[in-house]
């Protein structure tokens, strides 16, 4: 008597297919998120009137080291109103919003010139700040 | 004598245990991006172009406002008065109620040593808003210095 032999499937698991899709829809979100700056270290000044902002076009940082950032990537001050152009393009007015996180110790020898870049450049000024506590 | 066998009641779709840490990871890293994506908050500030120091003949009738680190000072014309942060509020008030609605008339020009600190100019700069001025930066020519 011929005992047959069993032949085993082996099959490449597609339950987990779905979390693998979910997983890389995650990675590229956040690698399309590059020009984030929430890696920078900074303190925000305070303020009692703050207001939620829409979509911005641009955003610039000043870290507690004093450096200055164009979305998230380091910039010389001189620099700063070319890379704002580009960044701002032809957006019409109400969408040129360029955010300031300034660090709340920064002194006018560095905030002030990147005010006037973002003044030349056409941008719309928002300053980040934090609500003020009592 | 009868032997009464209980039945195994057992689903059969039970959701596999393995997935756990996949669900956990999945949970964890959706509510990272949730929190990272949180609006910004601040205040908007309409900056007219920046004046420079050479134009300081056609803002003469603007009201001034000097900051530094320490001392704050508001005028007319050139003619500036040491204020405090208490009364700042009420002398720009006071100054503004003077003027007209009209946006050029409320022009108040700010000047900042550069020793000045951006927690104090948000400060200042807020209070001449709440009080209706519309601010225009006075920037300091760099100018250099040979030393013989």
């Amino acid at each position: 008597m011929k005992i047959a032999r069993r032949t085993l499937k082996v099959e490449v698991p597609t339950v987990a297919m779905g979390d693998i899709v979910f997983n890389l829809l995650i990675f590229f979100f956040i690698l399309a998120r590059a020009n984030d700056d929430s890696h920078l270290k900074w303190l925000p000044a305070e303020s009692p009137k703050i207001e939620n902002i829409g979509n911005r076009k641009a955003s610039i940082t000043v870290d507690i080291d004093n450096k200055v950032y164009l979305n998230g990537r380091q910039v010389g001050i001189r620099d700063l109103q070319a890379g704002l152009e580009a960044a701002l393009g032809n957006a019409p007015a109400g969408q040129r919003i360029v955010l300031l996180k300034i660090h709340k110790e920064t002194l006018a020898a560095t905030f002030e010139p990147i005010m006037e870049a973002v003044s030349e450049a056409g941008g719309e000024v928002v300053h980040v700040l934090q609500q003020e506590q009592k | 004598m009868s032997l009464k066998i209980p039945r195994r009641t057992r689903s059969l779709f039970e959701s596999p245990a393995v997935a756990t840490g996949d669900i956990v990871f999945n949970l964890l890293i959706f509510f990272l991006v949730c929190a990272s994506s949180q609006p910004d908050s601040g205040r908007r500030q309409e900056l007219p172009r920046s004046e420079k120091e050479t134009q300081e003949k056609k803002q003469q009738k603007n009201i001034e406002v000097a900051i530094s680190r320490t001392t704050l000072s508001i005028g007319e014309e050139g003619n500036l008065v040491d204020s405090t942060l208490a009364d700042f509020p009420s002398r720009i008030r006071q100054s503004l109620a003077q003027r007209s609605a009209a946006k050029e008339d409320r022009i108040v020009v700010v000047r900042s040593t550069k020793d000045t600190p951006y927690d104090r100019w948000i400060t200042i700069t807020g209070m001449i808003e709440d009080a209706g001025g519309v601010i225009t930066l006075q920037l300091q020519e760099e100018r250099e210095v040979i030393v013989p």
